[in-house]
């Protein structure tokens, strides 16, 4: 399904973290990949810096704080394993470095306060749909205290405005999914699908083209209720139990749903879901708990790869449109998916797909890290949209909701808005031979 | 004076007691006019040490010459009271299949590129002055058409041997290609006319002898044309050896592309070549007097060297001020390579000289230098440097090569 | 002033006299004294040699760099310039009691200049950087190090970096034509600009590859050329190395000059196929990729010959790529096989050392004896074009002695280079890594000589003091070698003019 030999991060499930540490040669490969680097110019800010910090703080058993604070900076975008040709598992190594911060190392109060409020609010669905609507709304919802305390609104607001903008007219509650989606024309295959937080709160407009897109290739799409979110954002940020929790919930949800695979469209959640096995080892899971975890990671499949495993059946209708795609990390870095999603967006007629410069160069989402370092993800938003720019694309192209909400967010502080779709959006405005203006809706 | 008057032995014999032959100078061994007292030719690198280090005992300004044919090149040496002949520093070790070769110093060129095309190679300089010898050749560091491809000569030089003017003898670089062990001192001696040291032998990288040449000429009715020829066919992907423009005091510009390569692919090349220059011809083989210096023997030359782009800007600001100076200008050099020399005839004064030069200077980017005064000229105020950027560190490499200012004084970089 | 940890050992007292000007100079976030911070900085891509700098600022600018280097000038304390710290001869080995000065933040392109096939950049810009940006025009920068996605060009320029297609090409010494360089007193100087031949002596040539000793390189133009019409390449495989270098000697000696010549042996061939999974030719005991570039019609001509001689040469598999897809794949297996020996080997050292071409055969074998004798493997990837050798010496960390004695067989290889009339260093430089083994290329002469040279620029030894040159504190002593001016100027016997 995945092409596991080169997935990044493979077969280093059961070395030492020093081990891990040892296959660093110091070659500096990754320096030009890294996000932080590219901004700061800071061996402390590269990952060849952070896996010397990673290795001060085994040799002097010290977590000091400007280490832990270079660990913080660091995006998780994972494009340092994309580019080390020594195979090194910087994610496996900055997951557990993380997982040492939180544990170890006592943040400033403030962004104590920042942190526990993000994630009082991001991995679950029903506070975020709270907050739909207009600022007054929100402000005025029932979000707890904390939330509002903090600033975490304010921090956050533009990226809300942005997703307003790009989300459908909020009419009435989020429209539900049904339980099952069922083929049409011949059923080819039995897949589950992940509906999310963010992206089940702020964008059910993907995972409706999504579960339609599958449906049209002949699957029938199961999609369990009881899910939540996958874990990636806790995970990603060093919060182990809390990931493993969300990890346990997710196994079991889709454990006996009798699915083929189980297809993600978010490319943090898959990347995450890949890799379980890792996330409740961190968190001190019994074996047998991670092997079921990893059975099912063994099932997990982004949307493109799996379209392109399965082929087109679908015929598709012209779409003419000069469209860009951008490659969300952890779908390339992550996952190891670039080619797939360009193919199928190439097997659509009259669609151009213009590639980005410095295509390998994370956006500045990244998950929660826009609203915890607002500052270099404003600048790393700023550089992909000029990027953006010097393509002439009408229409952004990724399948990650975060990317699409970052840049969008980023071309209009620019003043020169941008449409963004997911790669499910536009196939399925393709197969279903939709006006293009559909996805120009800036 | 440079003698005192305490020697006991006398000072020729004291100059040749490494084996060195020494002689008396006549006028005829005058360098820019100055006639030395002594002229001496070592045998080896070992005679050569010995020489160079009584004449630094003695304070004796030396001047080296190899076959004498650019010793009117740079300034005339303020002093010169010994002249040390190369001529015996000869020898050639080729190691044919490394493409490499190491040459004694005082080797006429023409007998190194005779023996080493029997094995099917040169060493890639086209002498602008013929006759010279390896060491003359590196000394005046000039570099002919096929610069352009195949790169200056200093590019060529991957080992050398040089004597410092106490004495001491010392190597850099290596007899390999790939090299990056130390500094390169090559690069030093290399154009610094013998003010630094010695060159008693060099190692070059060779290339093989092309299977096939052709050349493609074209009258060019002016000197943007012929730039806008030359960007044409640099762009153009049919990677030429040489790209040389040749514009006369009066009369015509002509633009010729050499190229070099395998038999099967070369009438293409020179087709596609001749397509981007109207009125072209192609020719076999490099054209007779190919890199020759402008102008005659007993000229001034200037050398212009300037960003390819500004090639056009050089040639006609050097016709059009040697006019206005009341005097010629033949130009001629790499348009590929940026480097153009002009020669103004012999009767152009100091002042014509310089406001020819300082014209130029004004006006383009790059180094406009006097690369060979008249003869006349030799003790004339002329303005052979203009500005040189890092001249005080130069000024600092010297002191230490050469302390006391022994090895051809005023002839280096702004008068050193 | 300074947040150091608790318990750790406090930066040198000159230096701490320094940190306000250099705040003031270089901002509050261009001056790094943190030791956690400064640490990261102890080593550059060679490991091996590790000290955490005294203090590690970041210039965007080069008067902000002049005024660092005249702050320690003034005040006699070392300087050590460091690019994206690449390096494989510890070059930019940090002084505890000094200033490193990483380049990283002066990474403008400042002009790709197409009228005059030139480009204008700053040291902090990364090789590949400027072939992207000349891309667009139809031109490209030659000098093509295998780490040029990340090395900086002015650490390229410190150490007149070479690459795969130098055979054909030249070195960085040969694509520069213009520095502008801060000395070891902290002078803004410029050297060359757009225009070959800058009048007076070429410090310019000698500058390329002085391992930052002679200054700071702080802004750089160098040639453009224009891409190539057409590259072909192909993969050639023997059953024994020295069919391979046959090969090697037949093209080489048949006028055809590629681009580039490199070779791999068995092991190396075994490494890349566990990284990458290269899928090269079963059974090959060395593989030659040639790969030809130029005018399409020389190129066929050439390719023809290259193909024909490799088969005469005993090639049993000859394989041919003509578009930049087939190009990579044949290029993967070598591109990855430095990294790929960890796949192999728990410990690997690269070695660097240069052959005449005509004695690579010869020295093969020496190095297999050799091999065989200590029964330590060494893994062979080469520039065989130009006699360039990376013997890769595998050895076990874990395993007691195995690391001395792969420095032995590692040592003894460069030993064989310098027997066969070749030198120490090819590519990575001398640095640290190498600097006691100078004196067994060169003569106490030589060495003094490259002494006055440098200086003539540093008089004070603060720039990248300790390498390239043997010391006595490096080396032990050595007879003979005296420092700065000439005797006889210091006595006031000399007289300059």
């Amino acid at each position: 399904m995945t092409d596991s030999d080169t997935a990044p991060g493979a077969g280093e499930g059961s070395r030492s973290f020093d081990d891990l540490l040892g296959d660093c040669v110091h070659c500096g490969f990754c320096l030009p990949t890294c996000p932080t680097y590219v901004l700061w110019g800071e061996e402390m800010d590269s990952p060849r810096g952070r896996i010397h910090l990673m290795g001060q703080m085994r040799e002097d058993d010290v977590l000091s704080e400007a280490a832990a604070g270079h660990f913080d900076n660091c995006l998780g975008c994972l494009a340092c394993v994309s580019s080390c040709p020594s195979g090194v598992a910087y994610d496996a190594l900055i997951e557990s470095t993380r997982a040492t911060v939180e544990q170890e190392h006592r943040r400033p109060a403030g962004e104590r306060l920042l942190r526990a409020a993000v994630f009082a609010l991001f991995p679950y669905r029903r506070r975020l749909e709270l907050m739909r609507g207009p600022l007054k709304a929100y402000q005025a919802s029932g979000l707890n205290r904390l939330v509002r305390r903090t600033g975490v609104l304010e921090r956050i607001s533009p990226s809300l405005a942005t997703m307003e903008r790009i989300a459908p007219p909020l009419t009435g509650a989020v429209p539900a999914l049904p339980e099952v989606v069922p083929a049409r024309g011949r059923r080819r295959a039995v897949v589950g699908m992940l509906t999310g937080c963010v992206q089940g709160a702020f964008f059910p407009q993907v995972n409706t083209a999504t579960a339609r897109v599958l449906a049209s290739e002949g699957c029938d799409v199961v999609i369990p209720r009881e899910q939540g979110c996958c874990g990636a954002l806790s995970a990603h940020t060093g919060r182990a139990a809390e990931a493993a929790g969300f990890a346990r919930a997710t196994a079991a949800a889709f454990a006996d749903a009798g699915v083929d695979a189980v297809v993600v469209n978010s490319a943090g959640c898959g990347g995450t879901m890949k890799h379980y096995g890792r996330v409740l080892e961190e968190a001190g899971a019994a074996p047998e708990e991670v092997r079921r975890a990893e059975e099912l990671s063994a099932r997990v499949v982004d949307l493109s790869e799996y379209l392109v495993q399965l082929g087109p059946r679908a015929p598709r209708h012209p779409l003419p449109v000069r469209a860009a795609y951008h490659d969300a990390c952890h779908l390339s870095h992550g996952q190891g998916v670039t080619s797939q999603p360009r193919e199928l967006l190439r097997a659509i007629p009259e669609l151009e797909v213009a590639d980005l410069p410095n295509p390998e160069i994370c956006c500045g989402s990244a998950g929660v890290y826009n609203l915890l370092r607002p500052q270099a993800a404003g600048d790393l938003g700023e550089r992909k949209s000029e990027d953006v720019r010097s393509t002439g694309a009408e229409l952004l192209v990724a399948g990650n909701p975060g990317c699409s909400l970052q840049i969008a967010s980023a071309m209009d502080r620019a003043g020169e808005p941008i449409s963004v779709a997911h790669t499910a959006q536009v196939l399925d405005a393709s197969i279903r031979g939709l006006d293009p203006a559909v996805l120009l809706t800036r | 004076m440079t003698q005192d008057e305490t020697i006991t032995t006398p000072l020729a014999e004291e100059l040749g007691a490494g084996g060195a032959q020494v002689r008396e100078g006549t006028p005829g061994d005058a360098v820019g006019g100055r006639v030395p007292r002594y002229v001496a030719r070592p045998p080896d690198t070992a005679a050569a040490q010995a020489l160079l280090a009584a004449a630094h005992r003695r304070g004796l300004a030396t001047v080296v010459r190899g076959n004498g044919t650019a010793s009117d090149w740079g300034a005339p040496p303020r002093r010169c009271d010994l002249v040390l002949e190369t001529a015996a520093l000869t020898g050639i070790e080729h190691a044919a299949g490394d493409l490499v070769v190491r040459v004694g110093a005082g080797t006429p060129l023409a007998d190194l590129q005779a023996e080493l095309a029997a094995s099917g190679q040169r060493l890639t300089l086209d002498p602008l002055v013929a006759g010279g010898t390896v060491g003359g050749a590196v000394a005046t560091g000039l570099s002919g058409p096929r610069r352009l491809l195949h790169g200056p000569l200093r590019d060529l030089i991957i080992g050398m041997t040089a004597v410092r003017a106490d004495g001491v003898a010392a190597s850099s670089g290596g007899r390999v290609v790939k090299n990056v062990a130390g500094y390169d001192l090559g690069k030093l001696h290399t154009g610094a006319l013998g003010t630094l040291g010695l060159i008693t032998s060099v190692t070059f990288r060779l290339h093989p002898l092309p299977e096939a040449l052709r050349t493609v000429s074209a009258g060019a009715p002016n000197p943007e044309t012929a730039q806008r020829w030359t960007h044409a066919v640099l762009g153009s992907g049919a990677v030429p050896a040489a790209v040389e423009l040749d514009w006369p005091e009066t009369g015509p510009l002509t633009l010729r592309v050499l190229l070099e390569g395998a038999e099967g692919g070369i009438d293409a090349r020179a087709r596609a070549v001749a397509e981007l220059m109207e009125g072209s011809g192609i020719s076999e083989g490099a054209p007779a007097q190919w890199g020759a210096l402008p102008g005659a023997a007993g000229d001034t030359l200037l050398k212009a060297a300037v960003p390819i782009g500004q090639v056009a800007e050089a040639a006609r600001l050097l016709h059009e001020a040697a006019q206005d100076q009341g005097t010629t200008a033949a130009v001629a050099g790499s348009a590929g390579a940026g480097v153009l020399l002009a020669a103004l005839p012999a009767s152009a004064g100091a002042a014509s000289v310089n406001g020819v030069v300082r014209r130029v200077r004004a006006a383009v980017e790059g180094g406009v230098t006097v690369a060979r005064p008249a003869p006349a000229l030799a003790d004339a105020e002329l303005d052979l440097w203009g500005e040189v950027p890092g001249l005080e560190l130069m000024r600092a490499v010297k002191l230490r090569f050469d302390p006391r200012g022994l090895l051809a004084p005023g002839r280096g970089p702004g008068g050193i | 002033m300074f947040d150091e940890g608790e318990g750790e050992p406090r930066m040198p007292q000159p230096l701490t006299a320094l940190i306000p000007r250099l705040r003031e100079i270089c901002g509050d976030d261009g001056v790094i004294t943190d030791r956690t911070r400064r640490r990261t900085y102890e080593s550059d891509g060679l490991t091996y040699h590790a000290s955490t700098p005294g203090v590690v600022v970041l210039p965007t600018t080069t008067d902000q760099v002049a005024a660092v280097v005249r702050l320690c000038a003034d005040a006699g304390v070392p300087f050590v310039p460091r690019g994206a710290g690449t390096g494989l001869s510890a070059g930019a080995l940090p002084h505890s009691e000094g200033v490193l000065i990483v380049t990283s933040r002066m990474r403008r392109i400042l002009e790709i200049d197409v009228a005059n096939e030139r480009a204008v950049v700053q040291p902090g810009v990364a090789n590949l950087e400027v072939t992207r940006a000349a891309a667009p025009h139809g031109y490209y920068y030659a000098p093509d190090p295998s780490s040029q996605q990340v090395c900086s060009v002015g650490g390229n320029i410190a150490e007149n970096s070479g690459g795969a297609h130098c055979l054909k090409y030249g070195f960085t010494v040969n694509h520069v034509l213009g520095l502008e360089i801060v000395t070891p007193q902290g002078e803004v100087v410029r050297l060359g600009g757009k225009a070959a031949d800058a009048p007076g002596y070429d410090l310019l040539g000698a500058f390329v590859g002085s391992e930052g000793t002679l200054g700071i390189a702080t802004e750089i133009t160098v040639r453009l050329l224009r891409a190539p019409q057409k590259v072909r390449t192909l993969l050639a495989a023997f059953e024994t190395m020295d069919a391979g270098g046959a090969a090697v000697s037949a093209i080489i000696s048949a006028g055809v000059l590629p681009a580039a010549v490199e070779m791999m042996d068995a092991l190396s061939i075994e490494a890349a196929e566990a990284a990458v999974a290269c899928d090269y030719p079963p059974g090959a005991g060395a593989v030659l990729i040639v790969e030809l570039d130029g005018p399409a019609a020389d190129v066929d001509a050439q390719f023809e010959r290259a193909t024909r001689l490799c088969r005469e040469s005993g090639a049993f598999e000859v394989r041919t790529a003509d578009d930049a897809a087939e190009r990579a794949r044949i290029w993967k297996g070598r591109k990855s096989a430095f990294a790929a020996v960890g796949r192999i080997s728990p410990a690997y050292i690269v070695q660097d050392g240069v052959v005449p071409r005509t004695a690579l055969p010869d020295v093969l074998r020496r190095i297999a004896e050799l091999s065989a004798a200590s029964g330590i493997r060494v893994a062979n990837v080469f520039h065989a074009g130009d006699g360039n050798l990376h013997p890769l010496v595998l050895f076990d960390d874990a395993e007691p002695g195995a690391s001395e004695r792969a420095a032995e067989v590692s040592g003894r290889i460069l030993d064989l280079c310098i027997e066969h009339g070749g030198s120490i260093t090819g590519e990575h430089g001398v640095g640290v890594d190498k600097a006691c083994q100078m004196p067994e290329m060169f003569s106490p002469a030589d060495l003094e000589t490259m002494d006055l040279f440098r200086s003539a620029f540093d008089p004070a030894g603060i720039a990248n003091p300790e390498k390239l040159l043997p010391t006595p504190r490096l080396c032990g002593e050595r007879p003979g070698v005296r420092k700065g001016v000439h005797p006889l100027v210091a006595e006031g016997a000399a007289e300059q003019f």
